[in-house]
């Protein structure tokens, strides 16, 4: 399984994948959603920091999960 | 952010100047570094989608050169997303039309889905800043969440 989860995270970080694209795209997401709900430039930096690593992961999660499942089923 | 005494600032208007140029809602009611952090981000999604994507995302219709594999209505769906863009989805349409109409596109690229996803993502928050003007002046209070910084 280990080795399954290694391909896939080896093919996510390949240069020539079009997920690239997806880390401006969630940033971008991340500083404008949080920038409505907070005025001071510090506090969207942070939230919007925490926003984009978490949405990041939990797809991230989501992919590996997901992956398995078409993998092993 | 509004001064005592000064002029009322109407939220309809602010609405309807966030959909011309993405910001400009904040700006009028005198929010400018918010202005120009939603400006350079919805405006750089945007051209950004049509850059990667080879600049045939913008289309309401599909060009006479279409291959045909995708419909006139699934475009004016995404089209609906993009429009909300405003001021800049809608000068770049007939610059992305003229671009698709001059040779096939191949509508299951990954990087043309992409740019797709990017301009219609562009629109989508568009509409989330132009609300956020409106209720700022429709309904003047901080926000509820808002944390104490320093």
């Amino acid at each position: 399984m280990w080795q399954a989860v290694t391909s896939l995270l080896a093919h996510l970080v390949s240069a020539d994948n079009p997920l690239w694209l997806y880390y401006p795209l969630c940033l971008v997401v991340a500083v404008v959603y949080k920038a409505t709900k907070f005025d001071e430039p510090k506090a969207i930096a942070r939230a919007a920091l925490h926003f984009f690593v978490s949405v990041t992961l939990g797809m991230l999660a989501l992919a590996v999960v997901f992956y398995l499942i078409a993998r092993f089923l | 952010m509004t001064t005592p005494g000064a002029e009322p600032r109407s939220p309809v208007v602010a609405l309807v100047l966030g959909w011309v140029l993405p910001g400009a809602g904040h700006a009028y009611g005198g929010r400018w570094g918010k202005a120009a952090l939603f400006f350079l981000c919805i405006t750089g999604l945007v051209v950004a989608g049509l850059v990667v994507s080879g600049g045939t995302v913008l289309l309401y219709k599909v060009p006479e050169q279409g291959t045909g594999v995708t419909s006139g209505s699934h475009l004016r769906l995404w089209y609906a997303a993009q429009f909300c863009a405003g001021g800049p989805a809608l000068a770049l349409t007939p610059v992305s039309q003229y671009i698709a109409s001059r040779g096939p596109i191949d509508w299951a690229d990954p990087l043309h889905e992409m740019g797709t996803l990017y301009t219609a993502v562009a629109g989508f928050l568009n509409l989330l800043v132009m609300m956020d003007a409106y209720t700022r002046l429709a309904f003047p209070q901080p926000p509820e969440d808002e944390e104490e910084d320093g």
